[in-house]
């Protein structure tokens, strides 16, 4: 069936508190959970909602991306009416080449913007772990006559004190205030970076909110549209659980959430495969000294030592004698004989060496960066 | 008209594969899932692809439908080409003519138009149910060196076992002089390994001629080795060392899942270098509960395992609860293993449910099995050797 919303997935954005883990890649291609960068979710989710045809913004460090997303296929998108269309930054005469805000993005792709066809777009940050239905998004922004639909979530854990994105949100899922970066957020709504509009408004706003030379969608083009009362702005509020990957303690901690079944359920519904590039490993082999225990591993790992708590990526090994407890061990990485790891997130074809140890307590973790030799 | 191809693969797929029991009852022999993440056809097919060989003809006629989505449009093995690519290759008619492939040969036979659109000069014939890697392009450097009619790969087997094979005996030359379907006194112990390299203008003569024989049983083995072998042609051994396992049994096919167990396996399937392709289903890595334990075990994505794995290999998707024992045994895609059930020295079918304490298999003797979809009742045992299943 044809859908009338067309997907654009901003990679832009840099976060300090992710620190080397973002040091090398985008937060989009920030690898998760075992098997998956971030992007997968956001692409799984528009495709698995009836999105043929996605965009995605590009900014710096996006080798890793390209080489995650090859040609489309793994989402379906590799078609000839629509799939992914990579939009990397283009330094022309009116165009930023360098984005200060999504803001800039939007007006650097206008052209991708007038040149599809459908009548909404849904743009998404990719800082954001959900598996949200877009579906339901559009739904309601056209229940409620909307011309804007923020999404937003009242959970706990997506409020930070001097930072984020809060919604006042009055009667009718009518949006009646925004706060930025509040030292203490007076709202409990969380707005996780993901809009629903009318593609022709959105390039009406854009055109309109940069002659003023303003760069930031959300604190200058959000902010004036919400105080002149123009337009209709709803929220739509997502009810399950989503993460927000905004330091290396968030990221953390998302990952050993996966660990419980209920996040599995709910992030992995077989009705809402989420797809990735694949890489053709053969399954884990565990050894006959083996111990394992609540912990996610996934395919090409050797474990001969014994792994508990953790997220094990594709490729690993684990020598005997090695331990590794409360770990997120990215790609390829080599835990030698009788090391020893707590609380550690290794990088990506990282080696520890044989005997050395590596314990952090579990509200520091430390960071290992990719292709380093302990 | 296409571009020529040097060599054309022909994989063949049709036969019923009914040693297997129940586990063929409803698919073709090259569907079966094993290792874990892999089909049997992934291993002749990602063999051509890192061969070299992209033009692979697979020629159906039991239950193909498993078999034709899993090959798909042939993108996990690099297949999806404009030029050349994998073809499934049922029988069909020709106005008033059509028929069943009446054997082998003439499952060949009746796709020389298929062949043909390439123009090769050697056609590879494959068979869709052993578990081996294998350089095709090695194989046909030899045949081409040696101006070979027909190139026989063969391996040496244990010489208790040859009155199960088809038997090649050489000269110290390696031309076959002799072969020998099953015998019971075996000259030798080279073992045919169902991988034939053949000149193609020579192969489609002895095509020709077996069709309108009309005492033959249009068998490769049967009619047309012999023929060649009577016509004087030259025909010669290719001598394989490699590991190749036939998992044409319920006891090979489970002995051949063990074999990936060993500490250092003989088919090393880590080898980046000759990769073993498959189609992948795209599920989340699997988990390992507070209270599963797993020892020397394969275990592939999308699992859950709460209860004790030991000496198994799970394929993808598979649950085993907590309290439930798996030891020796082979899970296929989507098994489910209820808590308290134990599982032993059996293959449990794709997406079978073992109920609650029913007990599958048995230390010694046959292995068990429990076929595809089947749900075994709660308390329920199966003793060694018995299949269970529709």
């Amino acid at each position: 069936m044809k859908t009338s919303i067309v997907g654009l997935i901003y990679t832009g954005e840099q976060y300090e508190r992710l620190e080397c883990l973002t040091r090398v890649r985008s937060v989009a291609a920030l690898p998760v959970l075992g098997r998956y960068r971030m992007i997968d979710f956001m692409l799984s989710g528009m495709v698995n909602s009836g999105i043929r045809n996605v965009g995605i913004i590009l900014q710096k460090n996006y080798q890793s991306l390209l080489d995650q997303l090859g040609s489309g296929k793994e989402w379906d998108l590799h078609g000839k009416r629509g799939g992914m269309t990579l939009l990397p930054p283009f330094a022309g005469q009116r165009n930023a080449s360098n984005y200060e805000g999504l803001l800039d993005a939007l007006k650097s792709n206008l052209s991708f913007l007038r040149r599809s066809q459908e009548r909404y777009i849904a743009v998404t940050d990719s800082n954001i772990l959900y598996s949200l239905d877009f579906e339901d998004v559009f739904k309601q922004h056209l229940e409620c006559n909307a011309d804007i639909s923020l999404v937003y979530t009242k959970e706990r854990e997506a409020r930070r004190n001097g930072v984020g994105r809060y919604l006042g949100v009055g009667e009718d899922h009518i949006v009646t205030h925004l706060e930025i970066d509040p030292s203490i957020p007076r709202y409990e709504n969380t707005y996780i970076g993901v809009f629903l509009i009318r593609r022709e408004l959105l390039i009406d706003l854009v055109d309109r909110a940069t002659s003023q030379r303003f760069h930031h969608f959300t604190r200058e083009l959000l902010a004036r549209v919400l105080a002149n009362g123009e337009y209709r702005v709803c929220g739509y509020e997502y009810t399950q659980r989503s993460w927000l990957i905004d330091s290396v303690a968030a990221y953390y901690k998302a990952n050993m959430d996966a660990l419980d079944p209920e996040v599995r359920r709910m992030l992995f519904n077989p009705e809402r495969p989420i797809w990735t590039k694949l890489r053709d490993e053969m399954p884990t082999r565990y050894a006959a000294g083996a111990k394992v225990c609540n912990s996610l591993v996934a395919d090409g790992c050797v474990i001969e030592g014994t792994v508990e708590d953790s997220v094990i990526f594709r490729g690993v090994t684990v020598a005997p004698g090695a331990s590794v407890r409360g770990c997120i061990i990215m790609q390829d990485a080599i835990i030698s004989r009788n090391a020893e790891l707590e609380n550690c997130i290794l990088d990506k074809l990282t080696t520890v060496r044989e005997d050395k140890r590596l314990v952090a307590p579990s509200t520091f973790p430390i960071v290992v960066g990719k292709n380093l030799v302990i | 008209m296409l571009r020529k191809k040097e060599c054309v693969a022909m994989l063949l797929a049709g036969g019923q594969g009914s040693r297997l029991g129940i586990l063929t009852r409803h698919t073709a022999k090259p569907a079966l899932p094993f290792g874990g993440k892999y089909r049997i056809i992934d291993f002749p097919v990602s063999n051509c692809t890192n061969s070299g060989i992209d033009v692979v003809g697979v020629l159906t006629q039991y239950r193909p439908l498993e078999l034709n989505a899993y090959i798909g449009n042939g993108a996990p093995w690099d297949l999806d080409l404009n030029n050349g690519g994998i073809f499934v290759l049922p029988p069909y008619s020709t106005g008033k003519q059509g028929e069943w492939y009446k054997g082998t040969a003439n499952s060949i036979y009746q796709n020389i138009e298929f062949i043909e659109q390439y123009n090769p000069e050697y056609v590879l014939v494959l068979s869709g149910d052993h578990i081996y890697k294998m350089d095709y392009a090695a194989m046909l450097a030899s045949h081409i060196e040696r101006g070979a009619a027909v190139t026989i790969a063969v391996r040496q087997v244990p010489w208790a076992e040859t009155d199960r094979f088809g038997i090649m005996n050489t000269d110290e030359n390696g031309f076959i002089t002799e072969f020998e379907e099953k015998p019971k006194n075996a000259k030798s112990n080279n073992a045919s390994m169902g991988v034939y390299m053949f000149t193609w203008d020579l192969m489609k003569k002895y095509l020709q001629a077996d069709e309108a024989d009309p005492l033959s049983s249009k068998d490769f083995g049967k009619n047309i080795i012999p023929k060649m072998l009577a016509a004087d042609e030259k025909l010669v051994a290719y001598k394989f060392s490699g590991y190749w396992k036939d998992v044409g049994t319920i006891e090979s096919l489970w002995e051949a899942n063990m074999d990936l167990l060993e500490v250092t396996p003989p088919i090393d399937m880590h080898d980046t270098s000759w990769r073993i392709y498959a189609r992948n289903v795209g599920m989340p890595p699997h988990y390992v509960g507070a209270k599963g334990t797993v020892t020397n075990s394969l275990i592939s994505e999308g699992g859950v395992v709460e209860g004790d794995v030991v000496s198994s290999v799970l394929s993808g998707g598979v649950q085993v609860d907590e309290g439930a024992r798996v030891i020796d045994s082979v899970l296929m895609p989507g098994a489910h293993i209820r808590s308290g059930a134990v599982i032993t020295r059996a293959i449990i079918g794709e997406n079978s449910v073992v109920g609650e304490k029913a007990i599958v298999g048995e230390k010694a003797g046959d292995i068990a099995v429990v076929g595809n979809n089947t749900h075994v009742s709660a308390g329920e045992k199966v003793a060694a050797g018995v299949q269970v299943g529709e």
